[in-house]
Parts: structure tokens; sequence; C-alpha cells
């Protein structure tokens, strides 16, 4: 039963705090959400998201605190202009553009933290597994036949 | 006069009088083909012409030449440059100088109206066709220049020559879409020949070729291939002039010029910005404007 | 001379691709390349020469070397080894005496290259002489003829309706065996060959190698690695162990190989930052050197073979022959 895996970048000062809120106030949210505590969504650089999909996220969830509250003044300003284009960039290359979503919650915002989390995996589930990732990890639990047995350290 | 004798003339003054230490220009090679020439001496500027196959981008040149060489008390500062530009390398200046890549007194900047280059040109094989980025051209003057050679040419019709290309991806589903890049990027062999051609790349580091494989892996392979190409061009974003030299050096025919163009028009939709016509920063580096918010 | 149709040749193929891998030059969206083909229909029959050589089918740009699984303190490891059965078909000249050019390191130098050798021995060359040669060709000067035979198993030969088909190995013997061949008398035709270009013996370029030449020559180089990918002998190459799926306590890694050169700035830094090819000339210079001096002087020999694709593919033409030329020619 396919469960999206989804990695979210969540700021210290608003978003991440949201989130808390939300799991202290017993708020509903789904697990399928990795969380990534970045210091302000402006970090969140293009590698990043790049990277994300490249490793199998099926989806990429972006939340940075409103315009005018950034704690660093104007680290979400640079989020609201890069992101767009990268988004952009992305469907044009063949990437689901719901897949990424760029939102912003506030520290005091738990509820709205839950919902936006919820929509995102309904969302991203209905789309089905991502089919960015061409390199098809081994099956970890898959048992290796002819191997070069090694003691531990490595030494072939 | 025509352009060939008066970038001489310019050359030969430039150089004897030591206003500069080189001319960066173009030559014609043995075998017929046009190519980047460094003319360090009066007496040779010659070699120095002016056709329609002068494809390269000679500015990306200049940062390397611009350093001082060596270390702290024994650095030697660099001699001062003349650099032939068309008008889509003289926009390349305005970025590289808002990037502080070197200063405005550094280079002197020989403009040149242009008609026009050729398809193939650099290659054995020139074609009559004008490049899509001539097509497209509707400025033949440099936007920012020292000397101006040559009369602006009459613009005849301008096209979008990616227009119907841009449009056919547009209307094909996510999947279709993904699939189409990745078969264009199978060819890709990471030689770089893009990124080293072109003049705003430029990092120290690629962050595509790091040692600790930070964010792409050294293989060659399908995902590590387009998060390069798809990395590159979002870091040209605002800052692209159009020169196309990354698809024209590219031995596999794959249209990087596509990426670039979308983004191009992306910004100039969503910040109503064009590369390169000032020195300003692309507008994705920069903080929201009160008008923006 | 043995004659075959082109048909009965394709038939061939389409027979060959059921069992094996068949590499032929194909057109991928507009590019000339060596890659694998379903039927005869998607092999291209006229051209000059692929974009890229055989090599690749040999020393692919990418490989993995190893698989390495760690569980907790117990790691695994995995060798890769190559199995496949390949055919290249519609092999030139010069790209087959590029591959006995690596031979000499990857195979007959000590240690072999357990995945190169494993390949060779697994890959047989059906070789297409070439009718005529380019403008940037000059295999001539590199000790290839266009219609060389001696590095391939099998050589076909353009006649008139066909092609004259001769078995060079027992390898190449064994893969013809059963293909209905009609006899005619004669031998097949000798292609055009143009002037030879000056070539420079290895002992005349110690003497050049503090020419000023070297960095005027390179000033206009970019420092891409276009030459050395699209060429036949060029051999250098980065080794870096990459993550693959990791969790449950257990971590998966392959160690993987793949292309590089030494046109690259960063190919000869050392740790500390020091690089000692830090100018374009330095590293320029080297390539050649290592072409027309010091490969012969380790291997054997000469790690050129004059197909001409770098003068083809440089973005700003920078040119074998010219330097070759500057080397013959020119007092140190």
């Amino acid at each position: 039963m396919y469960e999206p895996k989804i990695v979210g970048f969540l700021c210290t000062w608003c978003s991440y705090s949201g989130a808390d809120l939300a799991g202290v106030s017993r708020l509903k949210s789904p697990w399928n959400l990795r969380a990534v505590r970045v210091p302000c969504s402006g970090r969140v650089a293009p590698e990043l998201i790049l990277r994300a999909f490249d490793e199998g996220a099926d989806g990429v969830l972006v939340l940075g605190c409103h315009i005018g509250e950034c704690h660093y003044d104007t680290g979400n300003h640079r989020t609201a202009k890069r992101l767009p284009v990268l988004h952009s960039l992305m469907a044009f290359a063949g990437l689901e553009p719901e897949r990424l979503r760029l939102d912003w919650v506030s520290a005091s915002e738990g509820e709205r933290f839950a919902r936006i989390v919820n929509e995102f995996t309904q969302t991203v589930r209905a789309l089905g597994p991502c089919t960015w990732r061409q390199r098809n990890p081994i099956p970890l639990m898959e048992p290796l036949p002819d191997t070069l047995e090694a003691e531990a350290g490595g030494q072939p | 006069m025509n352009t060939t004798t008066a970038i001489q003339d310019k050359a030969r003054e430039l150089l004897s009088g030591g206003q500069v230490t080189c001319v960066i220009g173009y030559e014609v090679g043995p075998r017929g083909r046009t190519r980047p020439a460094f003319v360090t001496r009066a007496d040779d500027v010659a070699r120095l012409v002016w056709n329609q196959e002068c494809t390269h981008n000679l500015t990306t040149y200049l940062r390397d030449r611009l350093r001082p060489k060596g270390h702290g008390q024994t650095a030697e500062p660099p001699g001062r440059v003349a650099v032939v530009v068309k008008p889509c390398d003289s926009r390349a200046i305005h970025v590289l100088l808002a990037e502080n890549q070197f200063q405005r007194d550094q280079v002197y900047l020989i403009g040149v109206a242009c008609e026009g280059i050729r398809q193939g040109a650099g290659s054995g094989q020139v074609t009559d066709a004008w490049q899509r980025r001539c097509q497209a051209c509707a400025e033949r003057l440099p936007v920012v220049y020292d000397t101006l050679i040559g009369e602006p040419p009459e613009v005849g019709q301008v096209s979008d020559p990616w227009g119907a290309d841009l449009a056919r991806l547009e209307a094909m589903t996510p999947a279709e879409r993904a699939s189409f890049w990745l078969s264009q990027f199978d060819r890709c062999i990471r030689c770089y020949a893009c990124r080293q051609a072109c003049p705003m790349c430029n990092c120290p580091t690629c962050l595509y070729e790091r040692d600790d494989s930070l964010w792409v892996a050294m293989r060659i392979a399908p995902d590590e291939k387009r998060a390069f190409h798809l990395g590159r061009a979002y870091h040209l974003a605002g800052r692209c002039i159009g020169c196309d030299e990354c698809e024209r050096v590219c031995p596999m025919n794959i249209p990087i010029s596509l990426l670039n163009r979308k983004l191009a028009s992306e910004m100039e939709a969503a910040f109503g910005f064009r590369a390169g016509l000032a020195p300003v920063l692309s507008p994705i580096t920069t903080t929201l404007g009160g008008e923006e918010v | 001379m043995n004659v075959i149709s082109r048909d009965k040749l394709a038939a061939w193929i389409d027979d060959l691709v059921q069992d094996r891998t068949v590499i032929a030059p194909r057109d991928v969206e507009g590019v000339l390349l060596y890659r694998p083909v379903h039927s005869s229909a998607e092999v291209v029959w006229d051209y000059l020469r692929p974009a890229m050589s055989a090599k690749d089918a040999l020393f692919p740009p990418t490989e993995r070397l190893m698989l390495i699984d760690q569980a907790g303190e117990h790691i695994t490891l995995r060798e890769s080894l190559p199995e496949d059965e390949q055919v290249m078909f519609g092999v030139r000249p010069c790209d087959a005496r590029g591959l006995k050019v690596l031979d000499a390191l990857f195979i007959e130098d000590d240690p072999p290259d357990s995945w190169y050798t494993r390949r060779r021995e697994h890959t047989t060359l059906v070789g297409l002489a070439c009718n005529q040669m380019g403008d940037t060709c000059f295999c001539t000067s590199m000790g290839v003829t266009p219609d060389d035979h001696r590095d391939m198993d099998v050589m076909l030969t353009e006649v008139e309706d066909g092609y004259a088909v001769q078995a060079v190995t027992p390898k190449g013997e064994a893969l013809i065996q059963g293909l209905a061949l009609q006899h005619r008398p004669g031998d097949p035709p000798r292609q055009v060959i143009t002037a030879r270009l000056l070539f420079p013996q290895a002992e005349a370029w110690p003497s050049h190698f503090n020419d000023e030449y070297w960095e005027e020559m390179a000033e206009r180089c970019l420092s891409c690695r276009l030459c050395a990918y699209v060429c036949p002998t060029c051999r250098c190459f980065d080794v870096r162990d990459e993550t693959l799926a990791a969790g449950n306590g257990h971590r998966q890694y392959e160690r993987i190989r793949c292309w590089d050169s030494c046109a690259g700035e960063v190919y000869r830094k050392i740790a500390g930052g020091h690089n000692p090819r830090a100018a374009k000339g330095q590293r320029l210079r080297n390539r050649f050197f290592c072409k027309f001096y010091y490969y012969p002087q380790q291997y054997g020999p000469l790690a050129c073979t004059g197909c001409g694709r770098c003068i083809d593919a440089c973005p700003v033409n920078i040119d074998i022959t010219e330097v070759m030329q500057h080397v013959s020619e020119v007092n140190p």
C-alpha cells in the first residue's frame, strides 16, 4: 500500500514551532511528513529540493514565516522569489507541480500547520508514487550471494 | 572601412599606446574555422577578423584574466584587457559587473554592430541559416562599449524560434515532459563544455562537481545529469543573456537553451526583468521590493 | 573475396540481437553514436564516424566496481563484473586501434583491469572500412589506414551491391560461421588515402617542454573535457564511493568509476589545495605529451589514432595537428 514519503523543510522560528504547537494540541496530522528543521526558509536552496526528489521523496513541502514576520527580516523574501521559479523549472522538466508546495505558517498556527500537511499528504497520495528518481535502490533485505565476506573494518 | 580593419586599427592603437596588454578577439585558424584570438603585440593585430562565424562569447575569458596572479604581497595585478563584444556578449559584461567579477575600468570594450552569426559557426560545417538567437535578436548594438564599430544593421523579421518547442513541451503531460528531458539528458557525458563556455558560470568549485558529492553524485547517470542541468539553469535565472553558446558547444545536441529560455520568460513574467540590460543583479538574488509584497 | 549483400547482413544482425547485445552506429536525436540496437532497421550504414568512439562499450562513462553492504559492524563486498556478450558492428579502424591502445594499459600491464578485460573478452568487433577520409581525419599519420583490418575480429569492406567479409581472428571466424557468403574473384578495393601529415617522433617532444607555445595555444581553451571524452584512447578516471539506500541499520554504497580528464582544472589538484597544473598551458601540454611521449614510453603504443574527433568537437578549435606541426617544424 503506497504511503507517500514527504520531506518538509520547516523554519525554526515559525513553522517548526507551529508544528510543535500542533503536536502539543494533539491535532491529527499524517506521519508521512519527515521534518527537516532549517534556521529559515531562505536556507532552502534549490539543491536541497532537487536532492530530496532525487533521493525518492514523493512530495516536498516548504513552510516559512509569513512575509514581514521573518526572524531574519528578509530570509523569506528570498524563498518567496526563488521557489516559484524553481517550481516552474521542475514542472517544465516533468515533475507534477502539485508535488512541491510553498506555504507560510506562523508559530501560533498549529491548526493551519495540521491542515496544510493533511491537504498536501492527500494530494500527493492521490498522485501515486513519484517517478522522478531513475536510480532504483537495491532492496536492503536482499541477501547478497557470492560475497567476498569481510570482517568488521571492511578489509577486502 | 570594414569592421575587420576597424578592429585591427583599434587593437593596434590600444596595444602600442599601452592602454591594454591584450586584445581578445577572433581569428581564422589554418582549417578556416573562426576561433578566439589573444593578441598581445601591436605587430600581430593582422590576425584579428570579424565575420559571420564569430560565435564565441569572449567575455567568458575575462574573469580569469582579470584576477591577480599569485597571492598577497607578490601578487601581480592583471593588465587591462580589451575584448570584442557582440550585442549579446555585452549583456554578459553587465551581469559580470553587477556581480563584481571585475571592475569596469579593467576592460576596454570593442563593441561591434552585429548582423548575425551563421549556424555551424566555429565548426567545419557552416550553413547559410542564422543562429536561433540571431533570428530572435532585435537589438543589434551592444548595450555597453568603449568604442562602437559598424553601422547598426537593418533588423529584419524578428521571430521566436523557441516558441513552437516551448509550446509543444507545455502541452505535454508531466510524464511526457519528464520522458522527453530524460531522453535528452541520456546523451549527456558531463563534459561540462556548456558550463565552461558560459561567462556566468564561474564558481571556483561548481556545486555539481564537489569532491564530497554533496548535491550530486559523480556518476554519469540520469538523475545526476538531470540535476546538473536543471540546477545550472536555475543558477542562471535572471543571469543568462541568451548567447546560446552552451547549446552550440554541446557535442550531443542537447537542447540546453530551451531550459534557459523557459526561465528567462519566467523572470520576465514574474519580475519584468531581462538579464544584462543594466548592471543589476538577478531579481531572485535580492529581497522583495516594496511593490512586490 | 567473400561477399554478402546488405539485406543478408541486416538479416544476420536481426538474428544476432536475439541472444546478445549488438552495438552499431545509430542515430540518437541527430547524433550518430555506437549504441545497442534492437533490430537492423536502427543501424546507420553510410557515415563518416560516430560522435563518440568505441571505447564507450568497453570502458563506459560510469561503471560500478563494487557493491558494499554495511550492517552494523559487518561489511560485505560484492564485485560487479560485466558478463554480457556483445558484438560491435560497423567499427571504424581508428576506433578499433583505440581499443588496442587501451589494451596496453588495461590488459597487458600488470595488474589487469578486471572490468575492461572482462568486457574485452566478451566483445567481438565487426569493422567497416571507410570509403573516404574526412577533413579532420589523419589516421594514416598514426599507423592506421581507413581499411585497416588488423585490430578487428571480422572486417567488412563495401563493394558493389554488398560487403566483402573477412574473418581476421578465430573469434571472428566463429561469429560468421554459417553466414551465406558468395565467392567473388579479386580483393576488396583499397580506399582513398589523403596525404600523410608530419608526425614528430617521441624523442622530439621533450625539448619542446618549455616552449611558450603551450601557454599561447591554450589561451582559448575552455578547460572542458570534450577532447578526452570523445577520444578513442583517453582513459583517465576517478573512483568514488557513492551512497545508495540506507535504513534499518543497513547502509549500502557502490564504488564507481567515471571518466575524468587532465584538461579539467581540478584534475591535478592535491590535498592542501596546491595545483601543479593550474595554468591551461600546463594542462594542454600534459595532454599532448601524454599521447605522444609519456604513454608510448610507459606502455608502447601511441595514444592517438588520428580519428580527428577532438578537432571537430573542440568549441575553440584547438587542433592536435597544429600541435604536431609545431613540434615537428619549430626549433625548440
